[in-house]
């Protein structure tokens, strides 16, 4: 996995690549709990270039929602399709976070 | 007609057969099959005693044919034998070598002799060939000379080792035809054949062996639609497996993951199902890693070519539970409902002291 982060909008746009599964979701649950302590409370996290997600990783996501809501922030999710999206259909995640087909569509869902 | 008991075979330390025990009465079609290299074509060598056995007897309409008095000539007579290379006098006519052994051996006039051979090149559909030589014919003409010549010499049963497998596929059904038309004329047969769905329609019973034995036997019915037994099963399905051993929870998903990518692409398994045979299996390992640092865990993933179906199988010591239970679950239930997403069937055993639990993939994922 490898995670790539950007300002954009007052937001911070992470990008994840690869896989984010049972070996990798520890570091990205690390990335997120530091970039929410900096102060960064509003995310959106684009999966264009993510190929597999486990559940190791949906428990990532949830963290990284639960985390937020104890600080009034909130995340947005942009690009999740494929396998990725099959697993957020197995798993009810469609409902959970919002998302968005591109990553300035997610943007304009933080507001 | 024939009973065996308790035949073996061995060269030296190499054991091929181990206490073999069977009954072939008059008109049965017996066929057996099998993994190569499992004795198969040794049991029907022994029973024509090309090959001597190391121990056990042999009984032919009640007659030792080990003992060392009987005329192996006169039983070879009583039960002949096609080869899987023909073995066709290469320097004799097609009716030639026919002719040849009921003159030679029985003593038959040159005259009864070619009439019964032009009978019988007719039955095996080459009566035109009579003054061809062997390797002017086809493979499957080659074949259906050899299978007329054994005819020839009025054997009560015919012994076939493997008859189409030195053929072209399109030569092999006018083999198998020729060896259906003895079959409902009632001429006891044992055929060792890799042909399936020949061994299907043309046998009475059905012998499966492995490692010596007769693991399983049957009729067609049960050895290929319903095998009781494990490895009959793997055989008719054609079951590719793959089997790692865990036994800590420091184990390495990549590396697995890589052996698991090289066996689904030797399957030529679509990416899609690889995909959800990786995220199972990973599911799967999250489920048992507590379990991890006392227990050892074999997981198997197990395909079969013909039904196309994926099947995995966790193995587990430990005490007798089932690690799908909600009781047993850490966390919440996210790795198990992606696992049953992702099957379709989920079986749980206590079976010989171990905890196993057996998953069928959903084939098709929206």
């Amino acid at each position: 996995m490898d995670l790539q982060t950007r300002i954009e909008n007052n937001a911070i746009v992470v990008s994840i690549s690869g896989r984010l599964d049972a070996v990798t979701a520890p570091e990205y649950e690390k990335s997120i709990r530091e970039l929410i302590e900096s102060g960064h409370i509003h995310i959106v996290v684009d999966f264009e270039q993510l190929d597999y997600i486990s559940s190791a990783g949906l428990r990532g996501l949830l963290l990284m929602a639960k985390l937020l809501n104890a600080k009034g922030g909130r995340a947005c999710l942009a690009n999740v399709k494929g396998n990725v999206q099959s697993v957020f259909d197995m798993c009810g995640f469609n409902a959970v976070f919002k998302m968005g087909n591109s990553v300035a569509e997610a943007l304009t869902m933080l507001i | 007609m024939i009973k065996i008991e308790h035949l073996s075979k061995n060269y030296g330390d190499l054991v091929v057969l181990k206490d073999i025990t069977i009954e072939i009465k008059t008109g049965e079609v017996v066929t057996i099959i099998g993994p190569s290299g499992t004795g198969k074509s040794t049991l029907l060598r022994c029973l024509n005693l090309l090959e001597y056995p190391s121990g056990g007897s042999i009984y032919i309409n009640g007659v030792d044919i080990l003992d060392k008095k009987v005329d192996v000539a006169k039983i070879r007579q009583k039960m002949n034998m096609v080869f899987q290379s023909f073995n066709l006098f290469s320097h004799l006519s097609v009716l030639e070598n026919l002719t040849i052994g009921p003159i030679k051996l029985k003593g038959m006039s040159k005259q009864a002799a070619q009439t019964k051979a032009l009978e019988l090149l007719r039955l095996v559909g080459l009566a035109e060939k009579t003054d061809s030589f062997p390797d002017e014919l086809s493979g499957g003409q080659q074949q259906r000379v050899a299978i007329a010549r054994c005819l020839a010499m009025e054997p009560e049963i015919i012994l076939f080792d493997e008859p189409t497998s030195a053929l072209d596929p399109t030569m092999i059904r006018e083999v198998l035809s020729v060896i259906h038309r003895l079959a409902r004329e009632g001429m006891t047969m044992a055929i060792v054949t890799h042909e399936m769905d020949f061994a299907r329609d043309v046998s009475n019973r059905v012998l499966y062996m492995d490692e010596g034995i007769i693991y399983e036997e049957g009729p067609p019915e049960q050895i290929f639609e319903h095998p009781k037994e494990e490895k009959t099963r793997a055989f008719i399905q054609r079951i590719r497996s793959y089997t790692c051993r865990i036994s800590s929870p420091d184990y390495d998903l990549y590396a697995m993951n890589a052996e698991i990518e090289v066996f689904c692409e030797k399957q030529i398994l679509p990416k899609k199902t690889r995909n959800n045979l990786l995220l199972l299996v990973e599911e799967l390992l999250q489920i048992y890693t507590p379990y991890l640092p006392t227990i050892v865990l074999d997981l198997t993933i197990a395909y079969a070519e013909k039904s196309e179906r994926l099947k995995i199988v966790c193995e587990s010591s430990g005490e007798a539970a089932n690690p799908l239970d909600s009781d047993n679950l850490s966390d919440d239930d996210l790795g198990l409902t992606i696992i049953k997403n992702l099957t379709e069937r989920i079986d749980y055993q206590w079976l010989n002291g171990k905890n196993r639990l057996q998953f069928l993939l959903k084939t098709n994922q929206p």
